[in-house]
Parts: C-alpha cells; structure tokens; sequence
C-alpha cells in the first residue's frame, strides 16, 4: 500500500480482539482513521486441494472442518451440492432434522458474534452472558448430533441420528430459558448508554455501498438489503414460512441487533421444525454419480457457494468453496471505517461484520 | 456510611459466606450422548475392516490378528470421533456413546461397494499392494510368507510386468494397498451409501 500519511498503524495479525489472525492497515491523521486495507493470508489450509480425489464419507469430514465456528453449514451445502449432483430425494424427516441442526449451529455462530463485538467494545458481563448462553445451545446440538462442532449429521439422502422425543422435549426446554435469557441481554445492549455510544452511527455502510460491496448475510441485511437470505429459496424453510429479517440503519448497533433477531428467528423456526416434526425414514440412500454443479446456501454469515465437480464412483475431482466473509471483510474494509473518528472504532466495526478468518483462507 | 452498611449487609448474608467459603462446581460428567474414542465391546471381529473402509481420517483405525482373534485398534492421535466405524460395524464390536443404541433402533447401516484401479503411468510394479493387501494374505499364504504368489484366487497379482485385478469383489476397501503403495498409483473408489430399514422394509 502506498503510503500517504505520516502514520500507518496496523492491527494484527495478534490483536487482542481479533478471533484469528488477519491484518488491518490503518493510515490515521491524528486519531482519525482516513484508510484502511485488510492484509490476509495468515491461515491457509490449502483444504480443497486436500478434498481432491476422496469420496463424500472423507469430503464431508474435512469440509466442516473449512469454519470452526459454522461448520454444519458447510457440511449442510457439501452434502445439499452432492445430492443435486446425484438427484438424491431426502426425506421429509431428515430435511427437517437439518433445519434444526442448522438453526442451532447458526444461534451458536450468531451469539459468538455478537460475545465478540461487545468484548471489543469492552463490554466483558454481556459478552460472557452471551458465551454462557451458547453453551447451552452447543449441549443441545451435541444431544442431537454426539458433537458439539464438528458433527458430521449430514449424509448424502438423510441425516445420521435421529431426534429422540425425550431430546427433543429437553431442547424445547432449554431453547424457552435461552429466549427468555437472550431477551434480558437484548434490552441490556438496546438500553445501554455506553454501548449506544460505542455503536449508534458508527461504522456506517450505506444500502447502496452494501450492493456495490457485494456484501451478503447480515451485514447486508442491516443495510437495508431485500430479498438477500438464500434460506427465501431452500424448500425446507419455504414450507416452514421463513421470512427475512431486515434492518435499516446499516451501522455497528444494526448488525448485532440483527444477529439477536436472527436467533430469535432461528428459535421459532427450530420449535416449529420440531412440532410438525413428519413420522418416517431418516435416510433414503442413493450413490453419488458423476456431475457438476454450483449450490449455495446460507451460512450464518452469508452466501456460501460450492463448485463440485465429482466422478462415475462420487469422488471429488475438483471443489471450488466461496465463503461469504471474504465480500464483508473487503466492504468493512472500504465502506464502513472510511474516516472513523477513531481507532477504537475500527476493531469494533470490523468485528460488528463478523469476520471468519479461516473460511476465507480455507 | 449507607453504602458501608449496605456491603457489610451483602457481605453477611448466610448464603453468600456459604457460597464464598465452599463454592464448588458442577463435577465433569461425560454425558451419555458424547461421541468419545470408540471403545471394544468385547464381542468377537469377523475381520471384515468394514471401519477401514469407512473411517475419514488416515491411519486412525487398523484391524490387527491377535492370537486367532481380529480384534480392532483406535489411535486416539489421529481419530477424529466421527462416529462412522461404531455405525458401519455389522457386529457391534465398537461401542461409541448412543452410535449403536440409535443404529439399532432406527435400523440404519452403511451400504458399499468398491472399485479398483491402477494408473499405469505412475505404477512402478514393486508388488506392495498385492502383498500387504489382508485379503490377498488370506486367500494366498504363500503369498504373505514369500512375497511371490501364483493363485488366480487372489484379488490382485503382479504377472507379465503388470499389476492385475482378478476378483474386486473381494475387495473390502480397507484401503491398505492405498496407504503401502509408495507412489499413489493404487485407488480404491469406496461408494457408500446411508440406509435405513424400517418396518422390515428398505426404504
């Protein structure tokens, strides 16, 4: 980057409130921010060079392992894409079965967002209300699945497990204290003084920044962009009513305010999958063929593509993952923190986008 | 002076010295759910490395001959607790948190089949694959003790400068071949496929 002011600071690779290791260059005058530039390339994995060759069972694995934090996803478009390619019906039971598994680990991924903006604006009691809290939805996806992360319930024409009915009254359960928890920590970040004052207007991004950025998932939401959730076009969530959340006001406060709403969501979606849960068979089989075929989905942080090209006998010759922070980094970057009063404020709005690091890289 | 007062009426309460003098945490429980390192049930292993053939990860898994008796090993450095060998053991030897209660009740299983090739132009003959393959061992056992093998019954044999698949439907897709070839030239293409049987019926 050429340099242009006096005084170029960067954040990172280590800096206390990152997650993982990415590097912000800021150019500053004084305390004022006037530019930034996002430095990545500190965790490669080079995993979907590791993909090539291996069937699905080995596929499977490794792609969840792509994100830490929203790995059911991943494994959720892996399996999806393979069940195009090989026209795969999975039944009813199992589709709804996903949703929930899908909706856990997406109120995880959401809250652990939203534990990391309030660390980084130093508000420490909520976050760690928020990581006590996502303990409990962990436990449930752990009674689901035998994992808490990584937990491989996805194959190809159903899932692996099925719901036990005295699981599924215990996650019921635990999902009503957790709306009831979340609803105390919601009215605490709304009402706060401070917090308001970290987030209200800062790190601003515009409707019309938002689409030229190309940015997706919640942070586009928060702008104020329509019709930009891919669960709008998955059959499972159509039939289940799921309608967008979406906010105006496009700063810091909009963004996690979003995420609460999206757990919210998830909560209902999840109680509803688990109500109208259909009797029958939780895996339908089929082999996988040869094909190619490009499928998204939406992942807690936005669109997530894969580009599967497979063989006669279902093996994966070449995969191509489009993880969706790597379009949000680069709008923080060049959208939101463009002049911002000052340096803390930059940590903050670039975690209020929540970057995934180790997606990007993969 | 109220604010004093108010912290040393906090401070007194019976509950809060109670807490604060023999607080304890909730002792760590494995729960019953937890997918931990598969374990042996003590039931007796066909050696048919169905969990070779599945496991995702490398060398996490090996069926080994102890004394007459096949008999499973797990190597906790490189088991990832996926879950799959508990689940694809037609004999319950593995036993892995609820993976075989909920196989049980829900009748599901792994179907496979598998299929052999060479690549010519990365094959160097050296012979490994035919002779640390289980089966070809098995089949052959002059074979397992020369290295030299001369029965047409054995999945795959070095003859004429080549290496020959005679019987892939013998194959188990243990993937041992794949592993002992020293330039990537064996692949064992393993199709699996998750069932369910339900009411005695496929679905």
């Amino acid at each position: 980057m050429k340099k242009t002011v006096d005084v170029s600071i960067p954040l990172g690779p280590m800096h206390p409130c990152w997650k993982e290791p990415v590097r912000l260059k800021c150019e500053t005058a004084g305390e004022r921010v006037l530019h930034t530039e996002v430095e990545l390339g500190y965790m490669k994995k080079g995993i979907e060079r590791i993909m090539r060759g291996r069937p699905w069972q080995e596929v499977m694995f490794l792609a969840e392992r792509v994100c830490g934090i929203c790995s059911v996803v991943h494994n959720m478009v892996f399996i999806e894409a393979m069940e195009l390619i090989s026209d795969i019906a999975v039944p009813p039971r199992a589709a709804c079965l996903r949703v929930v598994a899908n909706e856990l680990d997406r109120i995880a991924s959401h809250l652990i967002a939203n534990f990391s903006y309030c660390y980084t604006i130093e508000h420490e009691t909520l976050a760690m209300y928020l990581l006590n809290t996502r303990e409990t939805v962990l436990d449930n996806l752990e009674r689901l699945t035998g994992s808490r992360i990584n937990t491989a319930y996805m194959i190809p024409g159903g899932v692996r497990f099925d719901l036990l009915p005295e699981d599924a009254a215990t996650m019921l359960a635990d999902l009503a204290k957790v709306e009831e928890e979340l609803k105390r920590y919601v009215r605490i970040f709304e009402t706060g003084p401070l917090i308001g004052l970290r987030s209200r207007g800062i790190g601003y991004m515009s409707r019309e920044d938002a689409i030229r950025a190309h940015t997706v998932g919640p942070t586009a939401r928060a702008s104020g962009v329509e019709d930009c959730d891919l669960r709008l076009r998955h059959p499972t969530y159509r039939a289940l009513g799921f309608e967008q959340v979406t906010r105006t006001e496009g700063d810091n406060f909009a963004r996690v305010m979003l995420r609460f709403q999206e757990v919210f969501q998830s909560i209902d979606l999840i109680r509803k999958c688990v109500d109208t849960l259909p009797a029958g068979h939780i895996r339908g089989g089929g082999l996988c063929r040869a094909g190619e075929v490009s499928y998204s989905g939406e992942a807690p942080r936005g669109e997530l593509t894969y580009t599967i090209k497979t063989d006669d006998f279902g093996r994966v010759l070449d995969i191509a993952i489009r993880t969706p922070s790597i379009m949000n980094i680069e709008a923080c970057a060049h959208y939101m923190v463009v002049n911002a009063t000052s340096i803390a404020d930059v940590t903050s709005t670039f975690i209020s986008s929540d970057p995934c690091i180790a997606c990007n890289e993969r | 002076m109220r604010s004093i007062v108010y912290y040393v009426r906090e401070f007194l309460r019976p509950e809060w010295l109670k807490k604060f003098f023999f607080v304890k945490t909730a002792p760590l429980v494995t729960p019953p759910y937890f997918k931990g390192y598969p374990t042996l049930t003590g039931k007796d292993c066909t050696g048919c490395f169905t969990c070779m053939m599945i496991c995702p990860a490398p060398d996490a898994i090996a069926v080994l001959r102890r004394k007459e008796q096949w008999e499973p090993e797990v190597y906790p450095g490189h088991c990832i607790r996926c879950g799959l060998c508990v689940e694809a053991c037609p004999e319950g030897v593995l036993a892995s948190g609820r993976v075989t209660d909920l196989a049980r009740r829900d009748a599901t299983a792994f179907w496979h089949s598998f299929h052999l090739e060479v690549d010519e132009s990365l094959c160097m003959r050296c012979g490994n694959c035919c002779v640390s393959c289980p089966i070809n061992r098995q089949i052959d056992p002059q074979l397992a003790g020369t290295g030299t093998s001369t029965s047409d019954e054995v999945i795959m044999r070095v003859s004429s400068g080549r290496v020959r698949i005679l019987h892939e439907e013998k194959c188990t897709g243990c993937k041992t071949c794949e592993t002992q070839c020293p330039s990537g030239a064996i692949r064992v293409a393993r199709m699996v496929e998750g069932v369910q049987f339900l009411d005695g019926v496929e679905s």
